[in-house]
């Protein structure tokens, strides 16, 4: 057992002395974001940003090492330096752009209202007197808090918020289109009972950004290589199907 | 030659010192704290509004949601806890089973998991008001406890006033209730206020199951700033703030009970 440990210990630091020649990046994701960053049934965290930064990592030759970090409090860990960037849904907003600095965005994205079967609305402005639901500090909660007449709800993550609207204890979920299409068209338990209202109009683009401190142009070297060869698109039909 | 003795005071103790009540110190761990604590919060309000004035105004609905949850779970665990503690004395079999089994269970559970079930896993069937679980769970968790409390009080009255009780032609009921439960509740009553303290720390729970006390309304805050030292230092000083203003009060009530105890 001893020798056992010994070697793999030895082959660890071995294959670790290989990688040190390549820059390693930690990224923080918090895989509770299906299907952009989730935990599989084998405990991995999978989804389409993880393929896209491995992607980005072999394309621009760099190691990329994922950690799953509670969303609450991610960007703490950002600024305390726990880790190198977030790879974790994060929408570039003027806000966030203050307090951290962002790639080249990899992806557009839309604020999506979530709402059960029997409820018919096209507007936001229809669901004054409402309570919708929506992951604390996401550019979907942001949403709600700012509709007029609207009671706002933050979850500590978008799937017991959907559980929340799923046992009708709220009235709707903001948040990300593919992330609203995961659960409501996708979950058969959630499907079944939910739909998605609408996509919230808005005049300005909304893109998802990894927020970094220092390896920024690293980062961007990636995403440009990966745009570039048209692996972008693959990974969209892979995990988003569109 | 005789030596007068001077001012000579012997000290006789059985075991622990008794503070003497009499004996009024300024300077202690508590008024430290709390002056500390306080002057802190002034400071941070004023040298620096903001955030931290913004902060403040920021926080007191979830004050209130926090205060909410705490007294109505104190009220509901109280009596859960009286039940559970003469469950537990009872010697009908049955009952003392069914309440040392609750005890055991809810004891065995972490309250945060008792939070997400009573929430969640029960929410497929109950549709359960997001204050309401809250309530219920910490009522159910802390009535265990209770239970304990209430039985260790009771226990603490001497055999000698049952029996009293007993052969003056009480019955067993009314000796519970008119003789040993109203001397009882002197010993029960001190940790009772701790409990409440206990319990008041715990709310911060209830910010996962969505229910907006001051943990939540802080992180909210946070969230949207980016001020995470700012954020977590006020809602840590207003924690400690309350805390600190119902230990004292509890501490009043020990040795005010202590005082007419000994007299």
């Amino acid at each position: 057992m001893l020798k056992k440990i010994v070697l793999t210990l030895a082959a660890l630091l071995v294959t670790a002395n290989v990688a040190f020649a390549e820059k390693t990046i930690v990224v923080a994701q918090d895989a509770t974001w299906p299907p952009m960053e989730f935990v599989d049934a084998s405990k991995n965290i999978v989804g389409f940003s993880v393929d896209y930064t491995d992607a980005m990592a072999k394309e621009a030759g760099f190691k990329i090492v994922h950690k799953n970090v509670a969303w609450d409090g991610i960007f703490a860990g950002l600024e305390s330096g726990s880790y190198d960037a977030i790879v974790s849904s994060v929408s570039i907003t003027e806000e966030r752009k203050k307090a951290m600095d962002f790639t080249e965005p990899y992806y557009e994205v839309r604020q999506a209202l979530v709402v059960p079967k029997t409820t018919n609305v096209t507007t936001l402005d229809e669901m004054k007197g409402k309570t919708l639901g929506g992951q604390i500090s996401t550019t979907g909660y942001f949403t709600i808090k700012r509709a007029a007449g609207v009671t706002a709800k933050s979850y500590d993550e978008i799937g017991l918020a959907m559980e929340d609207l799923f046992n009708g204890r709220i009235d709707g979920v903001v948040c990300d289109d593919p992330v609203a299409a995961s659960y409501a068209l996708q979950q058969e338990q959630y499907a079944a009972k939910m739909k998605i209202a609408f996509v919230i109009e808005t005049q300005e683009k909304e893109f998802y950004g990894i927020a970094v401190k220092e390896v920024l142009d690293l980062l961007n070297k990636g995403i440009a290589a990966v745009k570039a060869k048209g692996i972008d698109k693959q990974l969209r039909e892979k995990w988003i199907g569109r | 030659m005789t030596t007068e003795p001077q001012n000579v005071r012997i000290v006789i103790t059985d075991g622990a010192i008794i503070p003497d009540p009499k004996e009024r110190r300024i300077i202690t761990a508590w008024s430290i704290s709390f002056v500390g604590a306080l002057a802190a919060l002034v400071y941070l309000c004023t040298s620096r509004p903001e955030p931290y004035w913004r902060l403040l105004q920021f926080l007191p609905d979830g004050i209130a949601v926090t205060f909410k949850v705490t007294v109505l779970s104190i009220l509901c665990s109280i009596p859960i806890g009286l039940v559970t503690g003469l469950g537990r004395l009872s010697r009908n079999r049955l009952i003392n089973l069914v309440a040392s089994t609750y005890v055991e269970v809810v004891r065995g559970i972490p309250l945060l998991v008792q939070l997400f079930y009573i929430y969640y896993a029960l929410g497929r069937f109950l549709k359960v008001p997001d204050l309401l679980a809250a309530i219920i769970a910490l009522s159910v968790c802390y009535g265990a406890y209770m239970g304990e409390v209430f039985r260790a009080g009771i226990d603490s009255i001497p055999k000698g006033q049952t029996e009293a009780a007993r052969s003056l032609g009480f019955n067993r009921a009314e000796t519970m209730f008119m003789v040993i439960l109203p001397q009882a509740w002197r010993t029960i009553l001190p940790p009772v206020g701790n409990e409440f303290i206990a319990m008041l720390k715990d709310t911060s729970l209830v910010s996962i199951i969505a229910v907006a006390d001051i943990l939540r309304r802080g992180r909210e805050f946070a969230s949207e700033s980016f001020l995470y030292f700012e954020t977590y230092t006020m809602v840590a000083l207003i924690y400690l703030l309350i805390t600190l203003f119902l230990s004292k009060g509890v501490s009043i009530m020990e040795s005010r009970l202590n005082y007419y105890d000994r007299r």
